[in-house]
This record gives structure tokens, C-alpha cells and sequence, in this order.
């Protein structure tokens, strides 16, 4: 009798292990998995600039776009399956940087119920895939796994560490190693060409321009610097808000214009009345502007 | 950035305008591609880049008898997908050809 209690504890403390080592079966499932809404109780300020940034809707486009669509459509684009009902995780290369936990983390039933809901317009679904504040601060906190390992369940990192975190899952925050470089802003911002897929493609490619054309220029600054001061996680652009960006724009590229009346003398006696317009545009970002 | 130049009237004199941005093909045709699932490398790229300032000079000639032109330059951000646009800057300037 003794015996048998045993093994029914066992079982039961083995249940929610498994659980969740598997893979998420649909959307609502993925979502609940890297689900960072109870971070807001004590980082509000920070979860509410987070909630307005391009990071929080990283399927949704530009104003509700739904940029996905074309790769669920049959036949208008190469990874396009041919049936929603077919499709699998690799229909959707774009995942590597707009949803990394769809690769390490989803079964292709989420595939199927993504290239549907792309199809039905359905935003309200699309909209629960995010790059939630544990993606970056677990999934993309590390990347030299050989020496350091994988990220820990149960374990945040950040620039730096906080032994004793009041969160109910993750009891620490460990210091990562690449949160304060421009590296870490680089795994999903782009160097060129995604070579990688037997179909090469290229979204963003910010990062290669950064460490091509201003690195060179002698410049030091990193991503965090110019994009996250004080903490802010808005890092701005914000596309969807028209006065801000313009503001923003206005602030960060300067204009200059000369213009200039005379009559050319194009050969002796012809005279041509010009007007010359001088321009000249600088900009204070770390990288070619704009990207993509 | 559009350049125009309009006489007294407003009769536009002419009109220049120049994109700046990275452009990619496929790497199997010649066409220029918008949407990473259809771009594969740039093959040009006139994007504003850090520490070089990108300058212009552009010219209108004016018509005979015309004197007098108000160029403006508008500089703005576009989003061709979806089509939206953020203004940066405009700049007006009226320029004579007498003094
Ligand atoms: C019950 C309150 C509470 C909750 C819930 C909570 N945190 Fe924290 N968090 C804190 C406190 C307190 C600190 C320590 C601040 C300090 O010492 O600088 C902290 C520190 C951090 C840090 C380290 C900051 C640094 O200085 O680098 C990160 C990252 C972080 N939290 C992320 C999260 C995320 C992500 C979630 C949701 C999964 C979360 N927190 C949920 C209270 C909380
Ligand atoms: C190498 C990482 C990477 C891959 C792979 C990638 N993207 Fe992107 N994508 C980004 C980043 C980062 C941005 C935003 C910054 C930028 O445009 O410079 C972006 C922006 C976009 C935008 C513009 C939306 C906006 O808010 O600016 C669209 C549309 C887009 N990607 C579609 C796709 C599609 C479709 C795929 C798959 C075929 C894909 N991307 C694959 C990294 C990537
Ligand atoms: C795009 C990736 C990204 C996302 C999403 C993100 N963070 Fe961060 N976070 C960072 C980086 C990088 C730093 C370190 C910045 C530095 O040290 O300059 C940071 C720093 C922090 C800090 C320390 C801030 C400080 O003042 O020093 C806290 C707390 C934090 N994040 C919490 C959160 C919470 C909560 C969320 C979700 C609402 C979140 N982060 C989402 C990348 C991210
Ligand atoms: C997990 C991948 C990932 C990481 C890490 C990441 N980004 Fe992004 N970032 C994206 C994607 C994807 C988008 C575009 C989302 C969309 O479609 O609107 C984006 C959008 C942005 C934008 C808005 C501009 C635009 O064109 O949409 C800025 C600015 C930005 N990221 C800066 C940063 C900085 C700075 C860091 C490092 C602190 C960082 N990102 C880390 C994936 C990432
Ligand atoms: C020297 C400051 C500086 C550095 C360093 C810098 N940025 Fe920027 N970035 C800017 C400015 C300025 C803009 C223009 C909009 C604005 O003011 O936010 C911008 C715009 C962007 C955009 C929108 C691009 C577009 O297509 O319009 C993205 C995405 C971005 N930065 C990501 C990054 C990432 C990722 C890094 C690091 C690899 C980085 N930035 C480094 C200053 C900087």
C-alpha cells in the first residue's frame, strides 16, 4: 500500500515537467507560454512602452497590415503552401527573427492555424504572437551557447543581475552577456541575404549597415544607447504613430538648402536663366536610413 | 525628397525627384523587389548613410521672360506598403534672378 502512494506522487509531480518541455499545439497555447502580461504589475512603465512598440506586434505590419498573408496564399510566394491546412513552421521563414519562439517552441499545428487565421483576416489571432519580454530577455539572452548553455527555464537575464526576483516562475535574473552590445540587437536586425533557407530571401538588414558603414566611421555608440535610453522599451520608430515619427524623423535628419539665381552663359550671347537648388542631408542615426 | 520650382503664378517650371533607399532583385531578373519574401540582395542602395551627408545639386532652367521662382523642397518618409507617408521637412525659398 505504501509502495503504491509513492508512485502516485511521482506521477504527479512528473506531469507539469513534461508539460512543459512540449511543444505548443496552437496559437493560444504559444502564446501562454512566453504570456509576459504579469511582468506589468511591477514594470508598468516599462510594459506599457513595450505594449505601443513594433516588438509587441511583430506579425501586424505596419497600421494592422497583416505582412504574412502573401506566405499563406497558394502560389504567391515560394514557402506559400498549398493548403493552409498544410502548413508547417518552415512555410514561415520569416519566424527566425519576428517570432523566435515559433521555431524553438511550436509544432506545426500552429503553422496551420496561423496560415488560416492570415486567410480569415482574423488580426485579433495573429495579434497574440509577440516578441514578449521573454523572448529577449530569455530565448535571445544568449549566444554563445557552447560556452554558456542554453537559456534557463525559470531564469531572466538582463545587463545585469537581481539574485532574488519576486516573479512566481522566474525566481532570478542572471547578467547576460550581450544585453548593453549591439550583437544582441543584431541576431534579429540583419546582416544581408538569409542564406540559410534552401530559398535565400532578405528582410531587414540594419545590423550589416551598422557594423559596415558606422562602425568604420570611427563611431562607438550601440543599439541601446540611441534606442533605449533610461530603459525606455518603446525603441522608437514607432511606425504607427504618424506626428511621432515625423517628430522624430525632423529631429534625426537634418536638411539643408542653398539655392541660388544667375543667367548661364551657355555659349556667346546665349544666355539660359537657372535656378540652382542646393541640398544637403545628414542624419544622427548608426546605420543607413531607412532599412528594407 | 521631391524639388519643385513654380513661377510667380504657380505654374510649376519643373520638378525632380530623388529616393533614397536600399534596392533589391530577386538575383533572377532585373526587377526591383519590395517584401522580403521576394528580395534576395540589394545591388543599390541610396539610403542616408551614418557620417556622409548626401548632397544634391539640382538645376532649372526657366523659360524665357520668367524671372522669378519659389522652389520648395519637401523631404519625406515613405512606407510604400501601406502607403503612408511622415513629412520631415519642407523648405521654401523664393529666388530672383535680379538683384
Ligand atoms: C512582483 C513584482 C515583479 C514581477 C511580477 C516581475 N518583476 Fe522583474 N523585477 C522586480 C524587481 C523588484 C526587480 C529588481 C529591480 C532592481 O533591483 O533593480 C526586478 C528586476 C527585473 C529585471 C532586471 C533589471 C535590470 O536592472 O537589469 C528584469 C529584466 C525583469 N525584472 C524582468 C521581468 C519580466 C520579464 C517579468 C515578467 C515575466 C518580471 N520582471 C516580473 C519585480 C517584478
Ligand atoms: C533577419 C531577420 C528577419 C527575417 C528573417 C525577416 N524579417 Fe522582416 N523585419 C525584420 C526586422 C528587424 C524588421 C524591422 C526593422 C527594419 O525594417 O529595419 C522587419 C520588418 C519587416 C516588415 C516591415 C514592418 C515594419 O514594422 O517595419 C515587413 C513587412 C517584414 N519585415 C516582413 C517579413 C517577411 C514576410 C519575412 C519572411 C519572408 C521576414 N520579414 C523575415 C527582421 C527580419
Ligand atoms: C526587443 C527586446 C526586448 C524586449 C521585448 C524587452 N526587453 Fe527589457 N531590455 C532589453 C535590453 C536589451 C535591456 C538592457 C538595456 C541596457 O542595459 O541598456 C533591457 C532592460 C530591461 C530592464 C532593466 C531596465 C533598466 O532601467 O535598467 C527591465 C526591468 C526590463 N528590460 C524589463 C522588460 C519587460 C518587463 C519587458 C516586457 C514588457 C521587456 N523588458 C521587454 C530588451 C528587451
Ligand atoms: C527577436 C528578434 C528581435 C530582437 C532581439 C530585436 N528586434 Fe527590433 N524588431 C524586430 C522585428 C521583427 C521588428 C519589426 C516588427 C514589425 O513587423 O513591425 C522590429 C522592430 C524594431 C524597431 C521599429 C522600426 C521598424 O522598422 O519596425 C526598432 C527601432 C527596433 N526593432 C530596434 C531594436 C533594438 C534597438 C534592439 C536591441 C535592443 C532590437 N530591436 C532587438 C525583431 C527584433
Ligand atoms: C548613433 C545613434 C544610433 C545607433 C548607434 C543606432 N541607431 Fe537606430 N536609429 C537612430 C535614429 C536617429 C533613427 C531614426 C529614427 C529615430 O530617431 O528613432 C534610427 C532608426 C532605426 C530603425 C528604423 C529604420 C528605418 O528603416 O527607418 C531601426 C529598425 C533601428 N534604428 C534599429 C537599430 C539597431 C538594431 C541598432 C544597432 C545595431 C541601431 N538602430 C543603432 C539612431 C541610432
Amino acid at each position: 500500500m505504501r509502495f503504491l502512494k509513492l508512485i502516485l506522487i511521482l506521477l504527479f509531480m512528473a506531469v507539469p515537467l513534461i508539460a512543459s518541455a512540449e511543444k505548443a499545439k496552437t496559437i493560444d497555447e504559444l502564446a501562454k507560454m512566453y504570456d509576459s502580461s504579469r511582468c506589468k504589475e511591477c514594470h508598468e512603465s516599462i510594459y506599457k512602452q513595450w505594449e505601443n512598440s513594433h516588438h509587441a506586434r511583430p506579425l501586424m505590419g505596419v497600421k494592422g497590415g497583416l505582412m504574412l498573408t502573401p506566405l499563406a496564399t497558394k502560389g504567391a510566394t515560394a514557402f506559400s503552401p498549398d493548403d493552409p491546412k498544410k502548413a508547417t513552421i518552415k512555410n514561415f521563414p520569416c519566424f527566425k527573427c519576428h517570432l523566435p519562439q515559433a521555431i524553438t517552441s511550436a509544432e506545426d499545428s500552429v503553422a496551420v492555424e496561423l496560415a488560416e487565421a492570415l486567410l480569415a483576416k482574423d488580426s485579433t489571432k495573429v495579434a497574440k504572437l509577440q516578441i514578449t519580454c521573454i523572448v529577449c530577455h530569455n530565448t535571445k539572452a544568449i549566444i554563445h551557447k557552447r560556452e554558456l548553455g542554453e537559456p534557463k527555464a525559470g531564469v531572466l537575464y538582463s545587463s545585469k543581475a537581481v539574485d532574488s526576483h519576486p516573479d512566481g516562475i522566474f525566481k532570478k535574473v542572471e547578467k547576460s552577456a550581450i544585453m548593453k552590445d549591439s550583437v544582441y540587437c543584431g541576431q534579429c536586425h540583419g546582416l544581408g541575404p538569409n542564406l540559410e533557407f534552401d530559398q535565400a530571401f532578405q528582410c531587414a538588414n540594419l545590423y550589416g549597415s551598422y557594423l559596415h558603414s558606422y562602425i568604420p566611421s570611427g563611431a562607438s555608440q550601440t543599439c541601446m544607447d540611441c534606442h533605449m535610453q533610461k530603459g525606455d522599451h518603446l525603441i522608437a520608430p514607432n511606425f504607427n504613430d504618424d506626428k511621432g515619427t515625423s517628430e522624430l524623423l525632423a529631429k534625426a535628419i537634418s536638411l539643408d538648402v542653398q539655392t541660388l539665381g544667375y543667367e548661364w552663359l551657355l555659349k556667346a550671347g546665349t544666355y539660359v536663366p537657372k535656378v540652382v537648388v542646393n541640398t544637403k542631408i545628414t542624419t544622427t542615426a548608426g546605420h543607413r536610413i531607412p532599412d528594407g | 525628397m521631391v524639388v519643385t520650382a513654380k513661377a510667380a503664378d504657380g505654374k510649376e517650371l519643373g520638378k525632380v525627384e530623388k529616393h533614397y533607399h536600399p534596392q533589391a532583385t530577386n538575383c533572377r531578373d532585373t526587377k526591383m523587389r519590395y517584401g522580403a519574401q521576394w528580395k534576395v540582395a540589394n545591388l543599390r542602395d541610396t539610403s542616408l548613410q551614418p557620417a556622409q551627408a548626401k548632397k544634391e545639386s539640382i538645376e532649372f532652367d526657366l523659360p524665357a521672360g520668367v524671372r522669378e521662382a519659389t522652389v520648395t523642397v519637401d523631404l519625406f518618409y515613405e512606407n510604400v506598403n501601406p502607403g503612408n507617408k511622415y513629412s520631415i521637412h519642407s523648405i521654401t525659398r523664393k529666388v530672383s534672378l535680379d538683384r
